[in-house]
């Protein structure tokens, strides 16, 4: 099989659901922007030239509905003849994409391929518009369907990582992240249309876009103090708080693939190859442990070793199922979130897995790292990882 | 001109002017709530309209947090803008009614006044809350326009919850002024009037604090503790269950004195003016900031072990330490206690030998003597006086009504042998044979004149109807010791309710469909309400418990099937009749209370303060006289026939909330807002108006033509709701919020009130949730957890977590 290389990665803002830069931008144009920049970036690429476009949706209804991988790719002005499919694993299907549309190169079957994601929470409720759990099977195992926030609870209670250690490691998260914005270390990020109604005098609405370049999740001002003050959600009792799970956001990311000929061709120098996408089971009450086991699978596939990886980018879903994780698999703390993760810079569901490849990316370029490893938990007891190994 | 209040504006927002302007915001009135300019804003702050504001701001944020709460709803807060005294003066112009509520200083009032004197508008009524401050020396100077439109209006603390509306003419006010006042106060803001005079403290807090500062030195003299006199003082002798100290804690120690101050200072001639002098005591506790609720500490305060166990304790008035307190004993109370009405237990009390009932007697003969020998001073009649003490004191009866109930020529004897100086026009009205104040004529209530010598009739307006007065008229069509069938005219029958708590029992049930098939023959139309007095009182505070639980326990759960299906069919019955049912529900209507509303009634016409809810799951049961169905029925038949599709799962959980959580209403206006009420059905601000505002709707259904509802299929969620739940109830049980019973309970809630096994979006028959809710009623009854709730329910009067 042929590599598939990675020539370009990048990712909008990501903004407060409901709250922040976007709560009024719909999830197309993000998406749709996104991808355009992503063109634009890639020297020498024509949008004819694209075989395919895999957009990663946790919740693919609605605003987000009717294949929006299709729609995007004529909203973004793509050729009819570029197609385009929506691609769900809940929160790795940005990365999903991105690696169907590898696999696709790799199999020869394909030169140029597009994977991104996209995820507005403020328009598409986690959970969806309709849930509708199996009235039978949930008699006896409703925990297929555990909250997110209960899954929190159980790592936090069954693995013992204290509410202290999960306040911290989110105090960090938002520390790392406050440095990296002011010092302008998110490369990735493509500024990024936002819309607002404005009110015109005769109470009459127009909309204006105004142009969003950072991340609006971020709280320079987080203590420890102040996140240790506040209560948990989900359990009584508990210890998983707003400030120390990932934030609800808005926001779309993509990556550019292309085979090792089409690289030549076009005269491009690429960024990385994918080594190896693994994705394994757990039980769905305890989700969050999912990278725990997909990293040492995706790492046995690619032939390393923890060791051997430089940069991590694992979604921090919750401070307990991150730190269990980077714990059980002994990863050094310096090498993770480097520029903090979702707890400050938000978990939009379905672009996370895309979102995460562009940080990733950008930092091993910026770090001169070889080996980079994403990976994330996902709903309903699973979790994924992908290999990146840099292009000297 | 018609005279109307579009807008108002509230001057002071402290805890008084807050609760105005929250009553007006809550009854539709735009109000403007001004304070004035901090005087300590640093340079800076001069020009920031924040910072200026920010008194009133702080006041406005209090209203917003109350608990419980001033404000109907919360969003009633967008119907109150803020200002302050120097920039938003101007708003005043066109306000309405401009109420000052201001510090209790004659020189501030007095300036105020001036400055609103130009700006006002020529028909603009000006009022004050005042509680001390005559009216004439307030409106000294200004123009006989403005005086015209002047007078006092005294609302009481919470002003939402208490009912005393004290108006106060002005020697010059508009009669047409004080009417419209009078009105509005009434009807739109649901008070009860209290005609005073521009007397010290008006008649409220004149009478009620002459019986505080009394019993405080006579508790000293007979050697009584704090926690002996709030037992007599409370419900044995009709007081609310804060009795004397606990009442003046509510009220803050600070505020009491201030009132006694005042009182004694500006009635220098008054006979019993010493009972106005606060002890030593009090006044050192209130040195000392220990000024009630408030303060966190006054007569009684509540500490907290390390284990976060209460101990409460009260102030002892000779250490000033807080000591610990059992129960007070009495035979005198004792007695009461086993006592059945309340004349019976306040005659227990004062009648009594003990040192307690000496104490009681003593405070008690005091105060109706006293009472007596304010009128004409304060008010003209004996009814203003009880009714002030009934509405803003809470009591059960007022002086008169009290001295009644222990017979006035019993009473007169004892205080003429213990030496007291009883009125001459009492002793004269006993002379000339005449043993009571009240009594009841050919349906018509009269009370005794001092002045005329001679019995009256009681002024109501004519849109209160009052039961008792239509069944002492002998309009009882039929009766039981449950419930009774009142004619209220017109063709119009009132079903009654008059258990304790208005519970709903087996006579009830069957009254109810005795009452149905007697309107269908005889009367065009049914009012299901009642008058049962209290505050907040109850419409009906559920089913008879005990009832169901010994059928229960013997095992006799076909009974109970028959006993719910005759519910269920009875008011199904009233439902689908060729009559128009009004319900009108006040206060608590609570399950059984709140099923027969929702299911009987083609219109509710409830009071404000209604306090309605589903609470079964809280002893372990569920709505199962039509509760669930009818709730659904009311969630899901304002759709428009044309919309389609609509996710039913948006209607099923607010209405699965509300029985799975036991949600009560704070105010009808949150029933509305949770689905217990419908957009048609009306809320009235005055609960004395409920009858005949009831009857009227009745009138004009029949008027109209009324045709009785068609059945049909209804529409359910169907198997959709249980995956749901199912999921919902799990993530709830790994998070510890509910017991494992809660969730046993829930999810067979969510089924009958989804339909059961229907396919999702399918249509069921109505019998078919209701023969769900009975099984379901039935296998909860059959759990020893649900025995347990109800058990501890029935003997505590506290819901059991098991």
């Amino acid at each position: 099989m042929q590599d598939a290389y990675i020539v370009t990665s990048l990712r909008t803002p990501g903004c407060r659901r409901s709250k922040g830069a976007f709560k009024d931008t719909r999830p197309e144009d993000l998406l749709s922007h996104i991808l355009n920049a992503a063109v634009e970036r890639t020297p020498n690429l024509e949008k004819k030239d694209v075989s395919d476009i895999m957009i990663g949706c946790s919740f693919p209804e609605a605003e987000q509905g009717l294949n929006i991988g299709r729609i995007v790719s004529q909203i973004a002005g793509f050729p009819e003849a570029v197609p385009g499919a929506t691609v769900n694993r809940f929160c790795s299907s940005g990365i999903e994409a991105i690696s169907i549309s590898a696999m696709r190169i790799m199999a020869g079957w394909s030169d140029i391929a597009i994977g991104g994601g996209v995820e507005s929470m403020t328009y598409v409720p986690m959970g969806g518009n309709l849930p509708r759990p199996h009235p039978e099977y949930t008699k006896l195992n409703a925990d297929l369907y555990t909250s997110m926030g209960i899954t929190a609870e159980n790592v936090a209670q069954r693995y013992k990582i204290s509410r202290e250690d999960q306040d911290e490691f989110a105090y960090n998260s938002q520390m790392k992240a406050a440095k990296a914005m002011k010092e302008k270390l998110y490369t990735e990020i493509v500024p990024t249309p936002a819309v607002k109604f404005i009110q015109n005098p005769d109470g009459t609405f127009k909309k204006e876009t105004f142009l969003q370049d950072f991340d609006d999740g971020i709280r320079p001002t987080t203590t420890v103090e102040g996140l240790n003050k506040l209560n948990p959600v989900f359990a009584a009792g508990g210890s998983v708080t707003a400030g120390n799970s990932s934030q609800t956001t808005d926001g779309a990311a993509a990556a550019v693939l292309m085979s090792g000929d089409m690289v030549k061709k076009l005269g491009i120098k690429p960024i990385a190859k994918i080594k190896a996408y693994a994705v394994v089971g757990c039980r769905a009450d305890e989700m969050g442990v999912g990278p725990r086991y997909a990293i040492p699978k995706a790492l046995e596939m690619a032939g390393l070793s923890i060791n051997d990886i430089g940069l991590f980018e694992i979604n921090e879903a919750f401070a307990s199922q991150a730190l269990y994780c980077i714990r059980e698999l002994g990863i050094d703390m310096e090498k993770v979130n480097i520029h903090g993760g979702a707890i400050a810079l938000g978990h939009p569901l379905g672009c996370t897995g895309a979102k995460l490849c562009a940080t990733l990316l950008a930092n091993m370029q910026a770090k001169g790292v070889k080996y980079g490893v994403e990976s994330m938990c996902i709903g309903g007891g699973m979790g994924a990882a992908a290999v990146f190994e840099m292009v000297e | 001109m018609v005279r109307k209040i579009k807008k108002a504006a509230v001057i002071g927002s402290g805890v008084m002017g807050g609760g105005i302007a929250a009553l007006l915001a809550s009854a539709g009135v735009r109000t403007v709530l001004l304070d004035i300019v901090p005087f300590d804003l640093k340079d800076e702050e001069k020009k920031d309209p924040a910072a200026r504001n920010r008194i009133v701001k702080a006041g406005y944020d209090a209203m917003l947090k109350s608990n419980p709460s001033l404000l109907m709803q919360k969003k009633d807060a967008d119907r109150i803008s803020i200002g302050n005294l120097e920039d938003d003066f101007d708003t005043l112009k066109d306000c309405d009614w401009i109420v000052e509520v201001v510090v209790e200083n004659l020189k501030i009032k007095q300036d105020l006044l001036k400055r609103i004197e130009p700006v006002r508008h020529e028909n603009a009524v000006v009022s004050t809350n005042t509680s001390g401050i005559p009216l004439k020396a307030m409106s000294e100077g200004l123009s006989d326009g403005f005086r015209q439109h002047f007078l006092g209006t005294h609302f009481f603390n919470p002003v939402r919850y208490m009912k005393l509306l004290e108006i106060i003419p002005g020697q010059e006010t508009l009669p047409e002024v004080l009417e419209f006042m009078a009105d509005f106060g009434e009807r739109i803001l649901g008070k009860g009037i209290v005609w005073a005079k521009d007397t010290p403290n008006f008649v409220g807090n004149r009478i009620g604090i002459q019986g505080i500062v009394k019993a405080m030195q006579v508790m000293l003299e007979e050697g009584l503790t704090i926690p002996e006199v709030d037992a007599l003082f409370g419900p044995p002798l009709g007081r609310p269950k804060t009795a004397m100290f606990k009442t003046s804690d509510l009220v803050g120690l600070d505020t009491m004195y201030h009132v006694a101050k005042n009182t004694y200072d500006m009635v220098p001639d008054d006979e019993q003016r010493e009972s106005f002098v606060v002890p030593e005591f009090v006044k050192s506790m209130i040195d000392k900031k220990l000024l009630g609720k408030k303060a966190g500490a006054g007569f009684y305060k509540t500490d907290l072990t390390p284990e976060w166990k209460k101990i409460r304790k009260v102030i002892n008035p000779e250490t000033l330490e807080y000591e610990e307190y059992g129960k007070a004993e009495f035979p005198s109370l004792a007695a009461a206690k086993k006592a059945k009405s309340l004349p019976e237990k306040m005659q227990a009390i004062i009648y009594g030998e003990d040192k307690g009932a000496v104490f009681s007697w003593k405070v008690t003969a005091s105060w109706l003597i006293y009472s007596a020998n304010r009128i004409p001073e304060i008010s003209d009649t004996i009814v203003e006086i009880d009714n002030a003490m009934k509405w803003g004191y809470n009591f059960e009866m007022g002086p008169f009504e009290s001295w009644d109930a222990i017979g006035v020529k019993k009473s007169v004897e004892k205080m003429e042998k213990d030496g007291f100086d009883v009125p001459g026009k009492v002793k004269k009205m006993l002379a000339n044979g005449n043993e009571t104040f009240y009594k009841t004529e050919n349906g018509r209530e009269l009370f005794y004149d001092f002045e005329s010598e001679s019995y009256k009739e009681k002024q109501v307006s004519d849109k209160i109807v009052s039961l008792p007065a239509l069944k002492a008229a002998g309009k009882t069509v039929k009766s039981c010791k449950s419930a009774s069938l009142i004619d209220l005219g017109d063709g119009v029958l009132c079903c009654e309710f008059h258990t304790k708590m208005n519970a709903i029992n087996k006579e009830i049930v069957d009254f109810m469909g005795e009452s149905v098939e007697y309107v269908e023959k005889n009367a065009i139309g049914l009012v299901i309400g009642n008058q049962a007095g209290g505050m907040p009182g109850a419409f009906s505070a559920g089913g008879d418990l005990f009832y169901m639980g010994s059928l229960a326990k013997e095992g006799k759960f076909a009974e109970i099937d028959a006993f719910l299906k005759q519910a269920q069919e009875g008011m199904q019955r009233a439902r689908y009749a060729h009559f128009p049912v009004v319900a009108a529900p006040f206060g608590l209507t609570l399950g059984g209370g709140c099923e027969v509303c929702l299911g009987t009634a083609d219109k509710i016409v409830a009071h404000a303060d209604l306090f309605m809810g589903l609470v079964e799951i809280g002893v372990g049961l569920l709505p199962a006289g039509g509760g669930c169905l009818n709730l659904w029925k009311k969630f899901i038949s304002t759709l428009p026939e044309a919309v389609k599709g609509s996710d039913l799962a948006k209607f099923f959980t607010p209405a699965f909330m509300n029985i799975a959580m036991a949600k009560v209403s704070t105010s009808a206006a949150d029933a509305r807002a949770n689905g217990f009420l419908g957009p048609n059905d009306r809320i009235i601000f005055n609960r004395d108006y409920l009858i005949g505002e009831a009857k009227k709707e009745v009138l004009k259904m029949a008027d109209e033509g009324y045709a009785p509802p068609v059945k049909r299929k209804i529409k359910v969620l169907g198997e959709a709701a249980q995956g749901m739940i199912n999921a919902e109830i799990f993530n709830m049980l790994s998070g510890r919020l509910i017991t494992e019973y809660d969730a046993f309970l829930a999810k067979r809630i969510a089924y009958v009130l989804s339909g059961g096994d229907a396919r999702t979006d399918g249509y069921v028959d109505e019998e078919t949730i209701l023969a769900l809710e009975r099984e379901a009623f039935i296998d909860f009854w059959k759990q020893e957890k649900t025995q347990a709730r109800v058990e501890q329910m029935l003997t505590t009067g506290k819901p059991l977590r098991n």
